[in-house]
């Protein structure tokens, strides 16, 4: 077979070469984003009193902790091509009913964690089931299951606080571990490590992929793409609970505004941590370390700007303009993408 | 008169040169065909010529002056349309409004006349035989108006050149009569022409000239086709002879059926549909675009309800609900004609596509599984085919037409499918891989895979079926037995299809 070109057949048995990783590194955000962390570090620690206390670097890393859980939330949506704006209301009515199992009912810690964690996955599969369902788009659906979720706990809470959790609670949000790290990041790093692992290896995670690149091929290679698609929005309650639960661990109470009204506080990091980590917002491509890296800068950036006693006004426009900036990345990568016939 | 020129023009895309020294004239008042097989660079010198491309080396020219289109905008200023292979039409806008979508008014706000919009767009479709109301939104049309509607709003901006990709590609042979009528006439007023196409029948039906590529260098530049005839041009474009159809007749099975439908309905809308498929029999779905064929196929497979009649596989009624099911419990596959929107996901990996089917058999108790276990099952698959990438973690995206159709192939040959259904295998691919799927239809049927062909490939209906259903209007309207002679199996199936018409 004479041919000219680049194409050539197979080797057998030849290692699997990546085309140009060079590019691949540069077309994904996590090195660039890797870059920015290391540079905006230097510049805040050597310039800034204060920065690298054992403190500061405690909460800034705590904080880091909960808003990745908070993006890879959305992440797990976004993989589908759609979102989930209610992932606030999830995450504050998972909260709540662990406050609920705790303080009223008498459940003991370890069995109230898993039962909000699932009751959050619950929540996501209404979300999930209506979107498959009704055909819809989830911006729509999760609009209205955000007011309902968030509308129905403030009627049974009376819109009251659980303050009366059991102090382990609060005792693991103040904890600290190998030398001043916060539990909370850490529990968001092993979850990062085992959604990697998901998405990677498991059948589920790349049935997720293959139906969030191109539901309709997907479907003709005998993937259920329904079944698939509502599992992701489990997932994404799922991990919205756990973001919850971290927030009230935090907090050592299940507040009902711990994230604003209608759980809207949580939708810029949500948002902000996979886009910036190159999570593609049309589907089928994750980046689970970008989204830790995502959550990273912006907590870093938010730290420093405070620090500098910028107002807090100024920092949310700040994190606006960073999402503009996002989106106009990721809609660069799709250009490329397309122009390379990959789409 | 030479309305376009193209001279010594190269161009290198990172690794590869695409084209190389490449040069082609275009006369006023003549159809110029462009051909080569797939990857040989036509697509690549089109975008060179309408501005999408800058080349490295070589110039453009029209009419004498040399030209540089900084994109096809300007290209269509300059009198040069192109009616591209996608459809660009907005569905939802009339016809008149898409052949003036530019022209709409002068200024942002100013209102649009749709009075004199009607009018002027009314011209262009008379002038096509086209005979719709401007007013008509264009998602009503047939592929073939939509096609025609293209062609109507290259030319109202006066183009003296129009390049058509494919323009047949989605045409039943009527309406591609149609389309040549025009463009004959288009020709006689002075028009060029420049036509791609892979059906070369069309191309000695309409064109005086051709240019063929073969690896991004001119195998001829410009020749006149009456002087070649069809082996000649094969053979310039794959460097060797067309391998003439030279199967025997396969002798028939009598081997209990794989699948059978017996008087079967569809929520799609088919009636009375009774079909036999046995184990190493190729049997042949013809019918025109809109015959009902590629629906059946999906209905087959789940998605579409079953409202009548019966389903057999192996001689058990069953009831297929979802693809997952057709391929996990009745091992049914189906290659799909539409390769890009449903046959492949483009921008996953080729150990992916090939995979898919076989993920969930190949997990393990945790539902995890490994590159390397699913590429001990699709590697053999893809040598086999001997699909061409430089790994198979390469971006299906990237591959050649050709080689993403075998990949297409391959991920149901990894599942070990026992009936395959086949949608217009060779659309878009040149003609060394086109055989090579003939070939590898064959040897499938010979290792007793049941295979379900659907083709609007005459040719290739007759040159691979053993024997062929004729489908139209969502019903069979008979069988015709393939002998592999040409002219009567294929008056006999036009017969059975126009059987209509006269009744």
């Amino acid at each position: 077979m004479a041919h000219a070109g680049a194409d050539r057949p197979i080797p057998p048995g030849s290692a699997p070469r990546r085309m140009s990783s060079g590019m691949r590194l540069l077309l994904g955000n996590e090195f660039g984003l890797a870059v920015l962390i290391l540079l905006t570090v230097a510049i805040f620690a050597l310039t800034l009193d204060g920065f690298t206390s054992p403190f500061s670097i405690y909460t800034i890393g705590r904080q880091i902790g909960i808003d990745t859980m908070i993006g890879l939330a959305m992440m797990a949506v976004i993989v589908t091509g759609g979102l989930d704006l209610s992932v606030g209301a999830i995450g504050v009515c998972s909260a709540m009913f662990f406050g609920w199992l705790m303080q009223v009912m008498g459940v003991p810690v370890l069995v109230a964690v898993p039962l909000a964690v699932l009751f959050g996955a619950g929540l996501g599969f209404v979300n999930g089931f209506t979107v498959v369902m009704s055909g819809v788009h989830s911006f729509i659906i999760t609009l209205a299951s955000m007011s309902i979720f968030f509308g129905v706990m403030i009627f049974l809470t009376r819109a009251a606080a659980f303050n009366g959790l059991p102090p382990q609670v609060q005792a693991f949000g103040k904890m600290r571990v190998l030398q001043g790290i916060s539990p909370l990041l850490l529990i968001a790093v092993a979850v990062c490590a085992a959604l990697v692992v998901f998405y990677r290896y498991s059948t589920l995670g790349r049935q997720m992929l293959a139906a969030g690149a191109n539901a309709r091929a997907a479907e003709l290679s005998g993937i259920r793409t329904g079944r698939v698609i509502v599992a992701c929005h489990m997932l994404t309650g799922l991990l919205a609970a756990i973001a919850g639960l971290m927030v009230t661990a935090r907090t050592g109470a299940a507040v009902p505004s711990m994230a604003g009204q209608l759980g809207q506080d949580w939708l810029l990091p949500a948002f902000l941590a996979p886009v910036l980590g190159g999570t593609l917002l049309s589907g089928g491509r994750v980046s689970v370390i970008g989204t830790l890296l995502g959550a990273t800068f912006i907590n870093i950036m938010t730290s420093g700007l405070l620090l500098m006693r910028v107002g807090e006004f100024w920092i949310l426009a700040f994190l606006g303009v960073m999402l503009l900036i996002a989106v106009l990345a990721d809609r660069t990568r799709q250009i490329f993408l397309t122009s390379r016939g990959m789409i | 008169m030479t309305a376009l020129q193209v001279s010594h023009v190269s161009k290198s895309f990172p690794g590869v040169r695409a084209l190389h020294d490449v040069s082609m004239t275009m006369t006023a008042g003549s159809v110029h065909a462009l051909l080569g097989e797939n990857g040989a660079g036509k697509s690549t010198l089109i975008k060179i010529v309408t501005g999408i491309c800058k080349p490295d080396s070589g110039t453009v020219s029209m009419n004498g002056a040399t030209v540089r289109f900084a994109n096809p905008r300007q290209a269509a200023a300059g009198g040069l349309g192109v009616v591209h292979q996608e459809r660009n039409l907005v569905t939802r806008f009339s016809v008149g409004e898409n052949i003036l979508l530019d022209r709409l008014g002068n200024r942002a706000l100013s209102l649009v006349d749709y009075t004199s919009l009607h009018r002027e767009a009314e011209k262009w479709l008379k002038l096509l035989d086209l005979d719709v109301d401007p007013r008509t939104i264009v998602s009503r049309l047939s592929v073939a108006q939509m096609q025609l509607v293209e062609i109507g709003k290259a030319l109202s901006l006066q183009s003296r050149v129009l390049l058509l990709d494919e323009p047949t590609a989605s045409l039943t042979p009527n309406e591609s009569k149609v389309l040549f009528r025009v463009l004959r006439r288009l020709r006689d007023d002075g028009v060029a022409i420049g036509f791609v196409s892979h059906k070369l029948e069309e191309v000695f039906d309409i064109c005086d000239r051709v240019t063929v590529l073969r690896d991004g260098r001119n195998a001829c530049d410009s020749a006149g086709l009456s002087q070649l005839d069809r082996n000649d041009v094969v053979q310039m474009m794959i460097g060797r002879a067309e391998r003439i159809t030279t199967r025997a007749p396969r002798p028939g099975t009598d081997a209990a059926p794989y699948l059978e439908l017996r008087g079967y309905g569809s929520g799609a809308g088919h009636r009375d549909i009774n079909l036999t498929v046995r184990p190493g029999e190729i049997v042949g779905l013809y019918g025109l675009v809109g015959a009902g064929r590629s629906e059946l196929a999906r209905a087959i497979l789940g998605l579409s309800k079953q409202v009548a009649g019966e389903v057999r596989v192996l001689g058990r009624a069953v009831h297929i609900s979802s693809v997952a099911q057709a391929l996990h419990h009745h091992g049914i596959g189906y290659v799909s004609e539409d390769r890009k929107a449903e046959g492949l996901i483009l921008m996953h990996s080729v150990l992916a596509n090939g995979g898919i089917t076989i993920w969930r058999k190949l997990a393990n108790a945790l539902g995890l599984l490994r590159d390397t276990t699913i590429a001990a099952r699709v590697g053999p698959v893809l040598t086999r085919l001997e699909v061409k990438t430089p790994s198979v973690h390469q971006i299906t995206g990237n591959l050649s037409g050709g080689n993403q159709q075998k990949v297409s192939v391959a991920k149901w040959l990894a599942a070990g499918v026992r009936l395959l259904i086949i949608d217009e295998p060779s659309v878009g691919i040149d003609i060394k891989t086109k055989a090579y799927l003939h070939d590898l239809i064959h040897e499938l049927a010979e290792q007793g895979t049941a295979i379900l062909l659907i083709t609007s490939d005459m040719p290739e209906m007759i040159d691979v079926a053993d024997r062929i259903l004729v489908m139209d209007g969502y019903r069979i309207k008979g069988e015709v037995g393939n002998d592999r002679s040409y002219d009567p199996v294929s008056r006999a199936i036009m017969g059975l299809i126009h059987d209509r018409a006269a009744a």
